[in-house]
């Protein structure tokens, strides 16, 4: 059953004084099964940050509907989305996105608060979550005390703490170095193992290689994607990586779906 | 590299920082057009060389010790906004020296256009205030285009030291300045403040000594010298508590953990922790200029307006005639300076009403329970139970009062004014006399020229008492009183005193006073007074709005980031918007709070201050101090809510 239905997204952006028309968006169709783990993959340019601002509520398309949970996101009045956006919705950025003004711990209570939850509410839900992503012993300090993967799990345990529907993470290694890189997609196959859903656009490709399912978007439409199936990450990592290279010599290859 | 390249850079860099230095280069023309106007005043032949000369050569020297600190603390201020720019320039490849070039011709700019415009605007304008000095002092001079060369002398001389104290201040920047860490500096994060428990306390004992001072203080001299320290004592005391109390005070809501995580509760106070680290002696400054804008144009307003007030207080009659210490007393003295009196006024033709004459002696003491000291060496002028003792002769205060009352030798009557007075008897030199009553009221003026101390008013059974005192004290000696009211121009009311003050020279040297001769050297003092208030207070203002402004600008870049995260989080525009500008309220309006809190507590302090220059009309201070704080107000708000919209252009 499809948790998010992507369908006929078009986004055009007109430039301040209407003089041109930047096409971001052509025609983009896609669903994401619940528990399913689906990374976007694409070059500069081809529309992937414009598909997750959508995705994630903070821009409207041109024409075209997300469906989260049959609910239309597109049509949310602006007055809901903040609140939608925080109870369905979990985001990891990445340049963490961490206030400096808040402890790692408020960090995480942020949307909790922001929703109005009460204090002994939020410390039960926190204990688990912290555990998990071995972050007990820096909740206390502040964002600029602690390495840049400390700093990525804070900001997935914020994510994480609203028990979103989905979660959604935008180039979530991109400030990491190798090692916190690797801790930090072993994290996501485990929350993912437990359930919940995530989609993460990235340009790494080991990134993607720790997906279910990769799509490939060029153009502004989803040109392709990829089941990982039962392939190790190291057989999907080649053949992620000759899709790339496919895409960008612009010579079409079928490849077996 | 060329020539022309520097001049070039220097001058597309200001434009390119409009928004910082449009604001500065304002300031600077201000400050000098303020400067050379005072200046120019000053040294007016046309002024002469009396109070008002001193006071308006004061106010240079006040403006002049303020524009330097002003202009380098905002000077200070662009130079690091422009940190990472010149950082740039520095990895572009440019030389710490060929910075310092830009730079140096950038102040240069600055510098000769601000003085180009404000010399002209200073010297163009200098006519038209001092016109308006003219007709607040009421002095009458020629209206001369006056031009000084000397004045604009000053201006290039100090103007020029405070342009090249800011450019050394600058230099010394770049030769700082790391180009990394200048890039990347503001990635790092800011800090959470520490709570700086000692500050606080200091603060907070520096404030209350301060207050209390302000609250207790009696005596109007005291006052005088007591009131320095308490402002100083208030302004660090304001400082501290701005820095640390604040923090200490955000820090203790914070962990209230129920109240701590609510929604409203949860980003304002770490949105006010945040920026009180930044903001604290900003908004200090904005603080204490508030409270010196309020004060000086409160007091000076009221004193201008009261003016009538105090000159009748300080004269109670048009007429005012006083035998000297040195002149001698005789029993025929009064008839003799009475008949010379009626002769002058007959020739002046000149009725005069409320004449009231009278015998007596006037001693410092100071009182301790009933006693009253009169030993000179122990009075210590600022202490509040300095006494003026008025001994007046019965048969005076009977003929004057319309009364009959009868005393034995060692009765008296006493009228103490406002004090209360505690006992039944009073004791002086060893004598002791008691009160047989004591009155509620009073007609008989005084020459007291010193408001500042209470005059008690004792009334013996007759000259013989005061003689056993003159025998104790031949320091003193008795005087005569004689006043009057009379109606007619100033001029010839003039020309009658003077005729008066002649004829009682030979015999019985005389202070002959009038309201009329004094009421000049009043106008000039009020007015110089006011003229010097609504320009210290033009200049704290403009210096108020600059830092009103550069803390929003400062504000709005570091919120932008801030302000985007939040919205991403899962917070509405609006939501954002709404907590924001809490907080940019709250920042900006408790400087006004605080100042409004010092000016409550000042009240009572200021008006034993003006009692000394006469002013004891506390409505009209209480009035003039509530209409300044509410014109002051408004303007705070205007001011605010304009450079609010800079602020939110930013931040969208």
């Amino acid at each position: 059953m499809p948790i998010l239905q992507v369908n006929n997204l078009k986004k055009i952006y007109t430039t301040r004084f209407g003089g041109s028309h930047v096409q971001a968006l052509t025609n983009v169709c896609f669903s994401v099964d619940a528990g399913e783990y689906v990374a976007i993959m694409g070059e500069s340019g081809s529309g992937k940050t414009t598909l997750l601002n959508i995705l994630a509520s903070l821009d409207k398309p041109t024409t075209g509907e997300v469906l989260l949970n049959h609910k239309n996101i597109v049509s949310i009045s602006e007055k809901e989305i903040s609140a939608f956006r925080r109870t369905n919705l979990g985001f990891v950025f990445q340049n963490f996105n961490l206030l400096d003004t808040f402890s790692i711990q408020d960090n995480i209570f942020l949307p909790l608060v922001l929703s109005n939850t009460p204090y002994d509410n939020m410390i039960k839900r926190l204990e688990p979550i912290s555990i998990q992503l071995g972050i007990t012993d820096i909740l206390k300090k502040y964002p600029y005390e602690v390495s840049g993967g400390q700093k990525q799990r804070a900001a997935v345990a914020r994510a994480l703490i609203t028990n979103p529907q989905i979660i959604l993470a935008d180039e979530p290694t991109g400030a990491l170095d190798s090692r916190a890189s690797d801790q930090l997609l072993r994290l996501f196959s485990e929350i993912n193992h437990r359930g919940q859903t995530i989609l993460m656009v990235t340009h790494s490709i080991k990134a993607a290689s720790n997906a279910n399912r990769v799509l490939f978007i060029k153009d502004g439409e989803v040109f392709h994607q990829l089941y990982k199936g039962s392939m190790s990450d190291d057989a999907m990592y080649q053949k992620i990586s000759d899709t790339l290279t496919t895409i960008a010599t612009g010579s079409v290859k079928e490849v077996s779906k | 590299m060329n020539h022309s390249f520097y001049f070039k850079l220097a001058a597309t860099n200001i434009k390119k920082n409009s928004k910082t230095y449009f604001p500065y280069i304002l300031t600077c023309i201000g400050t000098i057009i303020v400067f050379y106007i005072m200046h120019a005043l000053s040294i007016n032949p046309q002024v002469g060389d009396g109070s008002l000369a001193l006071m308006l050569s004061f106010g240079t020297q006040v403006i002049a010790i303020f524009s330097i600190i002003f202009l380098f603390y905002t000077n200070s201020f662009l130079i690091k906004r422009r940190k990472k720019e010149l950082g740039l320039y520095n990895i572009l490849g440019m030389e710490k020296k060929h910075i310092a070039k830009v730079l140096s011709l950038e102040t240069i700019y600055v510098a000769v256009f601000s003085l180009i415009v404000g010399l002209l605007s200073g010297i163009l304008t200098s006519k038209l205030m001092f016109l308006l000095l003219l007709k607040i002092t009421h002095f009458s001079a020629q209206m001369d285009f006056y031009f000084s060369i000397s004045s604009v002398t000053a201006v290039l001389v100090v103007f020029g030291f405070i342009f090249a104290v800011t450019l050394l201040n600058n230099l010394h920047q770049i030769h700082l300045a790391n180009p990394i860490e200048l890039l990347n500096g503001s990635q790092t994060g800011e800090k959470e403040p520490k709570t700086k428990w000692l500050l606080a306390v200091i603060g907070f004992i520096c404030l209350g000594i301060g207050y209390y001072i302000a609250l207790t203080t009696e005596s109007p001299l005291a006052a005088m010298g007591l009131f320095f320290i308490a402002v100083i004592l208030v302004i660090i005391g304001t400082y501290s508590l701005f820095i640390a109390g604040s923090v200490a005070f955000l820090k203790k809501l914070r962990n209230n953990k129920y109240f701590y995580y609510k929604p409203k509760n949860f980003l304002n106070i770490s949105g006010l922790i945040y920026r009180m680290k930044q903001n604290a002696v900003g908004l200090a400054n904005i603080c204490i200029l508030s409270t010196g804008v309020l004060i000086v144009l409160s007091t000076t307003v009221s004193m201008y307006i009261g003016q009538k007030d105090v000159i009748r207080t300080r004269y109670p009659q048009n007429v005012m005639i006083s035998t000297m210490d040195t002149t001698p007393y005789s029993e025929k003295a009064p008839d003799n300076i009475k008949y010379i009196v009626d002769t002058k006024l007959q020739e002046y033709k000149f009725t005069a009403d409320n004449m009231i004459d009278y015998t007596y002696l006037t001693i410092a003491a100071e009182e301790s329970g009933y006693v009253f000291s009169v030993d000179s060496s122990n009075i210590v002028d600022s202490s509040s139970n300095v006494r003026h003792l008025y001994f007046i002769l019965l048969d005076d205060y009977n003929r004057i009062e319309h009364k009959s009352q009868t005393l034995d030798e060692n009765e008296v009557l006493l009228f103490t004014g406002n004090q209360k007075y505690g006992y039944e008897s009073l004791e002086i030199i060893n004598k002791k006399y008691s009160i047989k009553e004591k009155l509620d009221s009073i007609n008989i003026p005084t020459t007291n020229t010193n408001s500042a101390i209470t005059c008690y008013y004792i009334i013996v059974k007759d000259i013989a008492v005061l003689n056993t005192f003159d025998k104790e004290l031949p320091t003193q000696s008795l005087h005569y009183y004689i006043g009057f009211d009379i109606d007619g121009s100033e001029e010839d009311i003039i020309s009658l005193t003077n005729s008066i003050d002649i004829s009682l020279t030979e015999n019985y040297p005389s202070l002959v006073e009038s309201a009329a001769k004094a009421k000049s050297t009043f106008y000039a003092l009020y007015g110089g007074l006011l003229f010097l208030g609504i320009f210290i207070g033009a200049l704290f203002i403009m210096a108020t709005v600059l830092i009103i402004y550069y803390k929003q600008i400062s504000e709005g870049y570091d919120d932008k980031e801030r302000f985007t995260i939040m919205k991403q989080v899962g917070m509405s525009t609006d939501e954002v918007k709404k907590t924001i500008h809490s907080q940019v309220l709250m920042v900006f309006f408790i400087p006004l709070i605080a100042a409004v809190i010092h000016i409550a507590v000042a009240f009572q302090i200021m008006t034993k201050l003006l009692a000394v220059l006469y002013l004891t009309n506390i409505f009209l201070f209480a009035l003039c101090t509530l209409g300044t704080i509410a014109i002051f107000t408004i303007f705070y708000a205007i001011v605010y809510s304009l450079t609010a919209r800079v602020y939110y252009k930013i931040v969208n």
